[in-house]
């Protein structure tokens, strides 16, 4: 093998590994709060996508300014989704339900996407989105590495938030044990609620990050689904570090398969990891406490 | 029940053909008796449903062609008439559609209907009927392997033939001019497929050699890998067998690693309105082939531009184009056979044109034993920030960029 091919590639894989980092750090914490299987979460990364395109059009500013309102924005309606339409789930049925629940609010954005911006396919025109820098013989696109800090960022804050704050204990003491949260005083309802909203705070910086470097359309929620399940069953249900290594793991492996076996089969490892962790180690590699419950 | 209702149908009109057959034949030298009435023409489109768009396109084009006629005199000195029926771009219906059209309208003409979904059925039902099938779509390989004895596809070459005229004009440039090494990178889809590797093929014929060749799914949105691996073999030049959104994610991950190609071809989405506006800037020296072009110095392309904006307020597209195509190449075989009826004359009709070249408004057509165009694609390419005609020499509005700039 080519050795500056490898190095490129890996250095993709890399970047592109932060993304499915950020992407999947959300769908994993709605889990760990509430056992919400969210599959429209990649739904609203498109939606996100689509505001900051949309925001680039109208506007001429730069999309990543669109975060400024998009962040609050999908916070807002984390909470409302949680209060309004998670939280009258049967506690018995919750997972299962959720999924068909999600599911509809996936098709239901989809749907007004293709109605209100049509099916065409748009992509945010950027000064810089063919900008490159070298680095030993790697060639590094400015908007991957915008998108790459973007991510790290976004989790290193994330992370911040569930250590040293008091909401982020009272998140996570509802993640480990709801009853014995709630026995300490902790309104786990609204801290459930705020928690949804912080997961799809971050599909809104993983949205627009996603829309600086790709084209969009309504459906492509769908290819991004699959692989981000995946990644939170492999990281551990639940488990945002452990989502993040993974992401980074499978991020970096696709990329380097593509070099021997094309594009193809490359997409496969997200499919071949997760039959071997739940054939191998059902709880997942990373996963904590919580995901040995399971 | 419909069975039997299709066999009395078909009864009927062998009953109704023999008839034709047999006035046609007593009324030749007079020039008939009941030949004053309009030439009445079936298709059955897809109005509604999946292919609704092209299908209304399709329709625009038909229209366009049969008031065109209409205003010069008609065809044979009498009127055509379209009765289009929609199909709902069901399978099953346009099967409906043609058998209605044949047995009970009796329509003396039938024209093709959109997309081999539903030209291969609909031109199964022509067959039975030895009706004559000019089609304006439907590319794709398996048309023309079903032995149809009566189809002709209306546009100038199959997707394996696109890229005729570049790869010509490549053949062509002294040895040392001449790229060396190729990469090709194709959607895993029939006609994406087919306009790269129809290159590719002849590409290594002339000594160009392959040093990349990646086939993705067609749900591949992340092009960088693809892109890492074209860059680290350098080709000469790149081909891209695209359809829109990979060969957008394809060309700015070949910029971001910084890959100059003395040749970038893509088929489909340079042609693309949206293209420029996702590229910006730096689309300067993409080529990609195209069946039509309303700026193409072709005889008869502008006045049919000209009639359709007058009428539609806007200039016509590709599917209004390859539409209007199907009404020219029909009605040349009208005016040169001398008949337009069902029954024999449908046959001297399908054998004329076998043996003949057509004048479109895509340029002149003829047509190998299976239906195949034996034409190619103009080649257009970005120069000065407009896309133009590069290739044929013949219709050209610009020279050729080589080496393409850098991007």
């Amino acid at each position: 093998m080519d050795g500056s091919l490898f190095l490129q590639s890996l250095v993709l894989g890399i970047l592109l590994g932060g993304l499915y980092a950020l992407l999947a750090a959300g769908l994993t914490l709605y889990f760990g709060i509430m056992r919400v299987v969210m599959i429209a979460h990649s739904a609203f990364l498109i939606l996100a996508a689509y505001l900051a395109w949309f925001f680039h059009r109208e506007t001429g500013i730069d999309p990543l300014f669109s975060l400024v309102i998009t962040v609050p924005l999908f916070f807002a309606v984390g909470v409302l989704m949680q209060r309004l339409l998670v939280a009258r789930l049967r506690p018995i049925t919750l997972t299962m339900m959720s999924v068909l629940l999600t599911f509809a609010i996936a098709l239901v954005i989809e749907g007004m996407l293709g109605f209100v911006f049509s099916g065409t396919q748009r992509r945010i025109q950027l000064g810089y989105s063919g900008a490159s820098i070298e680095v030993f013989g790697a060639r590094l696109a400015v908007v991957k590495l915008i998108t790459f800090a973007l991510a790290a960022a976004s989790l290193a804050a994330l992370y911040a938030i569930m250590k040293y704050t008091r909401f982020g204990q009272a998140l996570r003491a509802t993640i480990q044990h709801k009853e014995a949260a709630q026995l300490v005083g902790i309104k786990t309802d609204r801290v459930a609620g705020y928690g949804f909203g912080l997961g799809l705070a971050t599909a809104a910086i993983g949205g627009t990050a996603l829309a600086l470097d790709a084209t969009i359309y309504p459906s492509l929620h769908w290819h991004w689904i699959g692989p981000l399940m995946a990644i939170i069953v492999v990281g551990g249900l639940g488990s945002i570090p452990g989502a993040a290594i993974a992401a980074m793991v499978l991020g970096i492996g696709q990329s380097l398969l593509q070099i021997p076996m094309g594009t193809t089969w490359a997409q496969t490892i997200f499919y071949v990891a997760l039959f071997a962790t739940l054939m191998l180690r059902p709880q997942g590699f990373f996963g904590g406490r919580l995901a040995q419950r399971f | 029940m419909s069975t039997k209702t299709t066999s009395i149908i078909r009864i009927g009109a062998m009953l109704g053909a023999a008839t034709l057959a047999l006035t046609a034949c007593g009324g030749s030298d007079s020039g008939g008796g009941d030949d004053d009435g309009p030439i009445t023409i079936g298709v059955s489109l897809p109005l509604t449903g999946d292919f609704a768009e092209p299908g209304k396109g399709v329709q625009r084009g038909y229209e366009a062609w049969a008031a065109d006629v209409n205003d010069a005199g008609g065809l044979l000195g009498r009127k055509v008439e379209l009765k289009i029926l929609d199909d709902q771009s069901n399978a099953d219906r346009v099967v409906a559609d043609y058998e209605s059209l044949i047995a009970q309208d009796e329509v003396d003409l039938v024209f093709g209907p959109f997309s081999t979904r539903l030209v291969v059925p609909a031109a199964r039902v022509a067959d039975e009927y030895g009706m004559l099938f000019v089609e304006p779509a439907g590319a794709a390989p398996e048309v023309f392997e079903q032995g149809f004895g009566n189809l002709f596809y209306a546009a100038p070459a199959v997707a394996d033939d696109h890229y005729n005229y570049l790869a010509e004009w490549i053949e062509a440039l002294p040895a040392d001019q001449r790229p060396k090494t190729a990469a090709y990178a194709a959607m895993d889809d029939p006609f994406a497929m087919g306009t790269a590797y129809g290159l590719k093929d002849k590409m290594e014929a002339a000594g160009i050699k392959t040093v990349v060749d990646e086939k993705y799914p067609p749900n591949t949105t992340d092009f960088s890998s693809i892109a890492a691996k074209i860059e680290a073999s350098n080709a000469d030049m790149i081909v891209g067998g695209t359809q829109y959104q990979d060969a957008v994610n394809l060309i700015v991950a070949l910029q971001q690693l910084d890959y100059q190609p003395k040749l970038a071809a893509f088929s489909t989405a340079p042609t693309n309105p949206e293209f420029p506006e996702a590229i910006g800037s730096k689309t300067e020296g993409i080529l990609s082939p195209t069946g039509y072009t309303e700026q193409a110095d072709i005889p008869t392309n502008k006045e049919f531009v000209e009639s359709y904006t007058e009428r539609n307020g806007n200039p016509p597209g590709e599917d209004e184009a390859n539409a209007y195509t199907t009404g020219q190449v029909v009605a040349a075989a009208v005016e040169a056979v001398g008949c337009a009826e069902q029954g024999d004359c449908q046959q001297k009709l399908i054998d004329w044109l076998r043996d003949n070249e057509v004048d479109t408004v895509v340029g002149p057509l003829s047509w190998d034993e299976d239906g195949r165009p034996k034409g190619a694609h103009m080649i257009q390419q970005y120069v000065g920030g407009d896309i133009k005609i590069v290739l044929p020499e013949s219709v050209k509005e610009a020279e050729i960029v080589y080496p393409k700039p850098a991007w």
